[in-house]
């Protein structure tokens, strides 16, 4: 295959479990996200491909060769670390030329790349300066610049902008983005942050103890959410504690409910519903028909671009958030009718 | 002090002048300490090298270079080209021990350093007396060193293991080492284990991020470290009185020599500032090295 493909990877320090058989396959030119909690692996997953790692278990294999056994100075897959680690003792250009003066490149050849490098990550003429001279986000350049110097088969970032202030952050998250594609090169960003994950990449991995919990676009994530980890983690989810009747319904407390087909319904079980906040229709009539309970309102916040409105139903806690334009205008202790869309409504495993 | 007047020239009048009043309070003491107890023995030592010498071990009061011409002698030149070697090797060598020694401890769990450094500290609780002289017995034909070297087949025949060089040099470093890793530990902990990793990351072997970029890092801690052993071996005087030749004397035992048994101390006086004379131009050096070194900021 013309990718990265890694099998049944495993690493335990002591008796931690860090990564815990994860398979994935990451096609060429692909831009990938592992989100995650903190000391959910995603770390050291990455830094195993990278070579700075070993896996205790499990192959990892580049356009389908075996490199598991292959030292990181060998690989070479570009990488840009949480701290930056840019050398103290070098200029910007000697930071930028580091890789390039490793292969043998004579002076001529390593200005001309050096040049191209900085021009492209929009730092031109700061090859002089020092590295303590350059605000955080020149640094971040001079970091990525520096990784893509040897043109490297796989380009590895580490939590690289969790340094910066939210628009800065931002900036560099498009920047990356267009550069990415540019050089159409496999790139691989690990974040906690799932805005960044959502806005940036082709493919997410979510990782929750060790494992990776789903893995597909932003969108698909979005919308189908595989579990209750996932759910909770990508934006905002209402779950909901269901009993399982059949394929497609459910009993929310009183409630009988429609929901998007199961492929393996575990009938009279206990299951958890979830659907997003900005799904759920809110209407003060009564009998609104199908999939609906009621609830009363317990807060209101308005922001806005969006209302967000607090419900308790049954005793639980239900958000919904609506449009201004859709919103009916109750106030806290009103009656209100939720409308669950049937196909919104999926019951996750566990 | 120009660290501390930034802060204090940014807050307003009133609590300026309270705290430099404080602070003047505050630094009163050494300083008085260090004009007494440093200054005004040097100053004295410097008066005395210029005296006049007298039969009998007395001197007089004078300005003669009649001392300052006798350091020309080669004989003493000799003793201190000697002195500054020893001092020079020494620190060579326990600093390259050192080095992986501090690193490593820095690496390890917190637990695990505490007791490294708690373990070298205590080491420092000996005299140095105490270690020079359990060297001379570690050292001796009858010592458990020799024999178990022979009974091993290292050794050919039993016979002291000093008085010589190498005996002196090994002591001096056993002396300076718990010193240097204790210094060089807070730079090796403040080193960032990703910038070895970000080296290897662009193909550099192990070996070649560490010394192209580790070690470069790591400059300015490890040349101050050197500085440091050569200013407590330089002027060494029991260690190589009691393990080393005559000629492995030092100046020390020669200034010691001048003033005890030759009755010479305006010569004693004129050698010890040389001594020092040699060591503060050779902080001046290592300070231009180590600014020279750093990128400029």
């Amino acid at each position: 295959m013309f990718g990265l493909e890694i099998s049944k990877v495993t690493k335990a320090f002591g008796a931690h479990l860090a990564v815990d058989d994860v398979s994935l396959s990451i096609p060429q030119g692909e831009f990938v996200c592992f989100l995650g909690p903190s000391g959910c692996g995603k770390t050291t997953l990455m830094r195993m491909i990278a070579g700075l790692e070993s896996p205790g278990e499990g192959s990892i294999a580049l356009n389908g060769r075996d490199i598991t056994r292959q030292p990181a100075n060998v690989r070479k897959f570009g990488m840009v670390f949480q701290s930056l680690a840019l050398f103290p003792h070098l200029s910007v250009g000697e930071n930028v030329a580091f890789s390039l003066r490793l292969q043998g490149q004579d002076a001529r050849q390593r200005k001309a790349r050096v040049d191209e490098l900085l021009t492209l990550v929009r730092l031109p003429g700061m090859e002089k300066r020092a590295v303590s001279q350059l605000s955080g986000g020149q640094r971040q350049r001079v970091a990525i610049a520096r990784a893509l110097a040897q043109e490297p088969p796989v380009f590895l970032l580490d939590e690289p902008f969790s340094a910066l202030d939210a628009k800065l952050r931002e900036e560099m998250q498009i920047e990356l983005r267009l550069l990415q594609k540019r050089l159409q090169i496999t790139t691989i960003l690990v974040t906690h942050d799932q805005r960044e994950a959502m806005s940036m990449a082709d493919s997410i991995a979510v990782m929750g103890d060790g494992k990776i919990q789903q893995y597909g676009s932003p969108l698909s994530i979005y919308r189908a959410p595989a579990n209750t980890f996932v759910a909770n983690f990508i934006g905002l989810s209402n779950l909901l504690p269901v009993e399982v009747l059949d394929h497609e319904t459910v009993r929310f407390g009183a409630n009988i409910l429609k929901v998007a087909p199961m492929s393996q319904p575990a009938t009279a079980s206990l299951a958890t519903l979830s659907i997003r906040p900005e799904d759920i229709q809110l209407t003060a009539a009564n009998g609104a028909g199908d999939n609906t309970v009621s609830g009363r309102i317990t807060f209101i916040r308005d922001m806005g671009s969006s209302v967000e409105v607090h419900l308790d139903c049954d005793g639980r806690d239900v958000l919904s958030v609506v449009q201004p334009r859709d919103w009916m205008g109750a106030g806290t202790g009103d009656i209100a009718h939720l409308r669950l869309p049937r196909n919104q409504c999926r019951v996750l495993a566990a | 002090m120009t660290d501390l007047a930034v802060p204090l020239r940014a807050k307003d009048t009133e609590p300026r002048s309270r705290d430099q009043v404080v602070l003047a309070g505050l630094l009163s003491l050494p300083t008085l300490f260090l004009i007494v107890l440093c200054l005004i023995p040097l100053f004295l030592l410097v008066q005395l090298s210029f005296a006049h010498r007298e039969d009998g071990g007395l001197w007089r009061a004078g300005l003669e270079l009649t001392q300052y011409r006798q350091l020309l002698n080669p004989q003493f030149l000799k003793v201190a080209l000697f002195s500054f070697t020893l001092a020079l090797t020494t620190a060579v060598i326990s600093v390259a021990l050192a080095f992986p020694v501090a690193y490593f401890i820095s690496r390890m769990k917190r637990r695990a350093q505490i007791t490294w450094l708690v373990g070298l500290l205590s080491t420092l609780s000996l005299s140095e007396v105490l270690i020079v002289f359990s060297f001379q017995v570690l050292l001796s034909g009858g010592g458990g060193l020799v024999k178990a070297l022979v009974a091993l087949g290292i050794m050919d025949s039993v016979h002291s293991l000093y008085p010589n060089f190498a005996a002196v040099m090994v002591c001096l470093v056993y002396l300076v080492l718990p010193y240097i890793i204790l210094f060089l530990y807070p730079a090796m902990s403040q080193l960032d284990d990703d910038i070895p990793a970000a080296a290897t990351t662009m193909g550099a072997s192990p070996a070649r991020a560490f010394l192209t970029v580790v070690a470069p890092m790591v400059k300015g801690p490890l040349l101050s470290a050197g500085l440091l052993v050569v200013i407590f071996t330089v002027g060494s005087y029991l260690t190589p009185l009691v393990l080393g030749r005559p000629q492995q004397w030092t100046v020390g035992i020669l200034i010691s020599n001048g003033a005890m048994t030759t009755g010479n101390l305006p010569l004693a006086a004129a050698q010890a500032v040389a001594l020092v004379a040699l060591m503060v131009g050779l902080l001046g050096l290592v300070r231009l090295l180590t600014r020279a070194g750093s990128p400029a900021s």
